[in-house]
């Protein structure tokens, strides 16, 4: 679709044509007025610049989608600006009700625009050509000879060779009409109707895919289901057992960064080693996942998006029972040195709930004083913690992030806060009990996408760029060829012929060899006489006219801008 | 993530712009799907969570479907069946110790559970992406007196796959003496609402 294809009901003239008719036809002409504006060209060219523009806060904020832990993130590092930006549904862009209703519009205009066409354009490839115009010589492109053939024999070899070039025909009463490229309507036509399939994919990706995200510690594993996803987002007809039954186990993880020079801190590979079953009870299959390399099962794409460190933490309360033991997810407040912040609730130990939040240095260097991480791998891990008992507020039922504190029932234990190594511990006040960092574990976080409109949206898309192409390198032109006896008893042919859109040039050469090719054929019938080089050429084309041996017609051809 | 990895950051960009490229984003319609049903589990920020409200379907005789046969080990170490409790009503209850609405229900469970051992109604945990020592503390917390699958994996709640999977922690479901699915309920239930829907299915006031 180019603009000048555009109907021109978009015109302000129509538009007032339009406004002009809804007073007489009420309601009905303010709805045609309206679709025709929804369906303009126009109206599709702004609602396609406002889906670019309103992508932008989705590629510029952190997207829950895509990094939900980024969005926590921010969450702690702006608290006044992101519940605001979380009401403007900007940490979930392509979810927001607002982007939803620019892409519903785009999609009707779309739709409203390329159907009608599409049904004009198969009116159009199957066309007869139409009749000759009475008078040739005021097409682009003219030649005339005359023959000795009558009228009907001249026009039917004619119509023999342009058949011959594959011209679709159309004649008459002393013409011959004839019409190439009809190619140009099929690309224009499969254009469109790729375009419309292609939106069509990409709902069919809204309706039936889903996308999720895992966070997964090494040693740890889960199943694609919801229960087991932190975050799920289905397609409409997406219910729990759409889900491709997989599981996975996440063996190791290593991450290597560069080591020295000025680009020192920055990833070099990661590499995750995952077991995986296609469906309960199916045999184990290993794939080293990487960045970029998707572990594809059914269908559905597992993509390694982030990854982190978890230190294993053993909390023993003051009954003396372990309460807690295990790795804990701490998010990497800094990538380049992998510094990571957590919190550990334990909302089972006795006598009182404890939470800890914490930080976790994989590279722990003393910097004047206090300890900061010098690089992302885990060279010399420490783990500082600051304690608070009282009520998690975990058992009310109110769900709440594992990632934050809900400090509101709880007040810090006053104790210091010194960097734990592997295997040290730190003794509560109060005789709460103790807290002990073990060790370090990693994790990497997984995003689960299905998509089933993906191969057909990259089919339809294929299509459109093949019809466009098509549409542009093929032109559509037209030969009338008109045969009358002249005075002299013998036969005038007048051959016209126009290109539409011939924006690459080279109709007129086509048409030249055509008609000399009819003038030397309709000679050659009658058997070119001795006579032929008696008649001096005068220009090219009687040149070759002579060398051909149909002296006896008198050639006038003119080229496309003969006029 | 303030500053993800170069090739972290092109995989996301890479993303986008196949999102972009796509033209229509299929995640917008996703969003409007409705509650981001495992929103409060481990993992999750939590920002954007619809808390998962209450929300129980009844299956009529005839429409049951087959519960698969699921077994493992408790988290006492105890080896259970699903098989073994053939003939009783079997009230599985999937959970974790660090999820708060399960926490809220626990009493309401512990009680029923209680309660109606005398009418033949068993109850199950299913322990979910927890740990054996948190596990054994929010039991003993809520005086838990059932045994629960540890299921760090999600791996029966997988096999549930093509009947009626759970879609919320918690998710409970109900199956009768012929080991039909007759109940599910996602999010916390209160003792009122289970007591209800297991009468519904032993055909008795539980």
């Amino acid at each position: 679709m180019t603009a000048a294809e555009e109907d021109s009901t978009a015109s302000p003239a129509a538009a007032a044509a339009g406004l002009s008719r809804a007073t007489r036809f009420g309601a009905v002409g303010w709805l045609r007025w309206a679709w025709r504006q929804l369906t303009s060209m126009r109206t599709a060219l702004i609602l396609l610049f406002l889906l670019a523009l309103a992508s932008v806060p989705g590629s510029v904020l952190p997207q829950e989608g895509i990094d939900p832990a980024a969005v926590t993130q921010y969450y702690q590092s702006h608290p006044a600006l992101a519940p605001v930006l979380n009401r403007l549904s900007l940490f979930s862009v392509f979810a927001a009700p607002w982007f939803a209703a620019i892409y519903i519009l785009l999609f009707a205009s779309l739709a409203g625009c390329v159907l009608p066409r599409t049904i004009r354009l198969v009116g159009s490839a199957r066309q007869r050509p139409p009749r000759a115009p009475s008078n040739l010589a005021r097409l682009p492109a003219t030649a005339s000879y005359t023959t000795d053939l009558t009228p009907g024999t001249a026009l039917q070899s004619a119509a023999q060779l342009l058949g011959q070039r594959r011209f679709r025909l159309h004649t008459g009463d002393g013409w011959v009409s004839a019409e190439k490229g009809y190619l140009r309507e099929v690309g224009n036509l499969l254009f469109h109707l790729a375009l419309l399939a292609l939106l069509f994919s990409v709902a069919l990706g809204g309706i039936f895919g889903y996308k999720a995200n895992r966070l997964l510690i090494v040693g740890q594993g889960f199943a694609n289901t919801p229960t087991d996803l932190d975050v799920f987002r289905p397609g409409r007809l997406v219910g729990p057992g759409s889900l491709q039954p997989f599981s996975i186990n996440l063996q190791n993880f290593h991450a290597q960064y560069v080591a020295s020079g000025p680009e020192i801190d920055q990833p070099l590979s990661y590499n995750a080693g995952l077991n995986y079953q296609t469906r309960p009870g199916a045999p184990v299959r290993h794939y080293t996942l990487r960045v970029n390399h998707p572990l594809v099962v059914d269908g559905a794409s597992v993509y390694l998006i982030g990854h982190g460190y978890a230190p294993v933490v053993k909390v023993t309360d003051g009954t003396g029972t372990v309460r807690w033991d295990g790795p804990v997810p701490f998010i990497p407040v800094d990538q380049s040195t992998m510094t990571s912040e957590g919190v550990i609730k334990v909302p089972d130990a006795k006598p009182a709930q404890l939470g800890f939040a914490g930080v976790f240095l994989p590279s722990a260097v003393n910097a004047g004083g206090t300890l900061e991480s010098a690089f992302p791998s885990a060279l010399n891990p420490r783990l500082s913690l600051i304690g608070f008992s009282g009520n998690l507020g975990m058992n009310s039922g109110q769900a709440q992030s594992v990632y934050q504190l809900d400090t509101q029932g709880l007040h810090q234990l006053r104790m210091v806060a010194s960097p734990l190594a592997a295997g040290q511990s730190m003794t509560l006040p109060n005789g709460l009990g103790t807290v002990t960092y073990l060790g370090y574990q990693q994790w990497i976080s997984l995003a689960i996408t299905y998509d089933p409109g993906q191969l057909p949206a990259l089919v339809s898309g294929f299509a459109a760029l093949a019809g466009l192409i098509l549409s542009f390198l093929v032109r559509r032109r037209r030969v009338f060829v008109r045969a009358a006896a002249a005075a002299d008893g013998r036969t005038e042919v007048t051959l016209g012929g126009l290109a539409r859109s011939d924006a690459a040039g080279g109709f007129e050469g086509e048409f030249t060899e055509l008609a000399q090719m009819l003038r030397a054929q309709q000679a050659g019938t009658f058997g070119a006489g001795p006579k032929a080089s008696q008649d001096p050429p005068g220009d090219a084309v009687e040149a070759e006219t002579a060398r051909a041996g149909a002296d006896r017609h008198e050639v006038a051809l003119t080229g496309p801008d003969g006029e | 993530m303030s500053r993800p990895p170069a090739r972290i950051r092109s995989a996301l960009g890479a993303a986008a712009m196949a999102l972009a490229a796509a033209l229509l984003v299929a995640m917008g319609t996703a969003g409007c799907a409705g509650g981001d049903i495992g929103a409060n589990t481990p993992g999750s920020s939590g920002q954007s969570f619809v808390s998962h409200s209450y929300e129980s379907t009844f299956y009529r005789v005839g429409d049951r479907p087959l519960a698969p046969v699921v077994a493992g080990s408790t988290i006492s170490g105890q080896k259970i069946s699903l098989a073994s409790y053939r003939g009783d009503t079997i009230v599985l209850n999937f959970w974790g110790s660090w999820c708060a609405p399960c926490r809220a229900e626990a009493p309401a469970l512990g009680q029923l559970a209680r309660n109606l051992a005398a009418k033949g109604v068993k109850f199950i945990g299913v322990d979910i992406r927890d740990q054996p020592d948190s596990a054994r503390a929010f039991m003993q917390t809520f005086n838990v007196g059932y045994p629960s699958l540890n299921d760090p994996g999600d791996e029966i709640a997988l096999e549930f796959h093509s009947t009626v999977p759970p879609a919320a922690i918690p998710t409970t479901l109900i199956i009768d003496r012929s080991g039909r699915i007759a109940a599910r309920i996602f999010g916390a239930s209160s003792y009122a609402q289970l007591q209800a829907l297991i009468s519904k299915v032993i055909g008795q006031p539980a």
